[in-house]
């Protein structure tokens, strides 16, 4: 739970310092509610990308919840829609591992589970609106609350795991961004560079898969 | 550095949330507890390694980067480093970003 506050603080931080209110601050972190998504969001305007590319690759890399969504159908079988509605629209990382802990030891519920979720979520949300406060009260030069977020990827990238497929995805990705900005495509950059690494994964995968 | 005004957050906002709650809640629905197919589980597992490295390309390289000297450029990616061995001892989010901005800090400063 320190996680989300450490974490959130930093983030409304940073949303101020392009300009974003408490309030949506408050919108993106209780509706919108990823950590990744609302770093990628400052980080990819301050880089000066267009609002498509933006939204692209902020929705690409949310795909991910798609996993933690199919992985938690069974343990919602039977339970009332609304409920299995909240608590599917209220998943993260973070809280995943958590319940999906919690549903492997047994004698767990999906209104429990829920609340867990809905626990992170407030402490997430309060965490990003008080961020924002804080920065426009201190005033944080841009290019220390720049290196954060950078900072917060290497983070991110690291602690995957480094198959040899998720090793190539992270170099062709790495190149892709480079090639493109000497093309001069630098808002697009991240977009293209991502979805090059991980067609070049799949191409490897499948190519191991037949040799 | 041009601030963002309400009209460009709604557009990103509005979006992003819809795209969002559609990845978290209709596979949970839709599969009723099957699996997702094969090849789009693999291609949704390559996704974080790819986006997180380009971000971090993004931020870190230029093909002018070295234009105004060596060390404008080496310093971030000396940090970047640093960042990248705290993140591996401590598996933090929150360790990571003070020590980039502790190391970028401190770099930049020389």
């Amino acid at each position: 739970m320190l996680g989300y506050v450490a974490i959130g603080i930093p983030c409304g931080i940073l949303g101020d310092s392009i300009g974003l209110s408490a309030l949506q601050a408050f919108l993106l972190s209780a509706l919108f509610y990823s950590g990744a998504g609302q770093f990628m969001i400052p980080n990819m305007w301050l880089a000066g990308g267009p609002i498509a590319s933006i939204i692209a690759s902020v929705s690409l890399v949310n795909t991910r919840q798609m996993l933690y969504s199919a992985a938690f159908a069974p343990a919602c079988r039977g339970v009332k829609k609304r409920l299995s509605f909240l608590f599917a629209a209220t998943v993260t990382d973070e809280s995943y591992g958590v319940n999906v802990q919690k549903f492997s030891e047994g004698e767990w519920s999906v209104d429990r589970a829920t609340m867990v979720n809905l626990f992170s979520q407030s402490s997430w949300t309060i965490s990003n609106v008080v961020g924002v406060l804080i920065g426009s009260a201190i005033g944080i030069p841009l290019a220390i609350a720049a290196f954060a977020m950078t900072s917060i990827f290497i983070c991110l990238l690291v602690t995957q795991k480094w198959t040899p497929e998720n090793a190539l995805a992270a170099l062709v990705a790495i190149v892709g961004v480079f090639v493109c900005k000497m093309l001069g495509w630098s808002g697009p950059a991240i977009l293209i560079g991502a979805v090059l690494g991980v067609c070049a994964a799949l191409a490897f995968s499948w190519a191991k898969g037949r040799g | 550095m041009q601030l963002m005004s309400w009209t460009d957050f709604f557009i990103i906002f509005i979006c992003c949330a819809i795209t969002m709650l559609a990845c978290r809640v209709i596979p949970l629905f839709v599969l009723k507890g099957r699996n997702l197919p094969e090849g789009l589980e693999k291609a949704l597992g390559f996704i974080p390694p790819a986006a997180f490295a380009a971000l971090v390309a993004n931020d870190l390289l230029d093909p002018a980067m070295f234009d105004a000297g060596i060390w404008p450029a080496a310093a971030p990616l000396v940090a970047a480093v640093v960042v990248g061995l705290v993140a591996l001892k401590t598996k933090s989010l929150l360790w990571s970003a003070v020590a980039g901005v502790a190391a970028y800090a401190l770099l930049t400063l020389i």
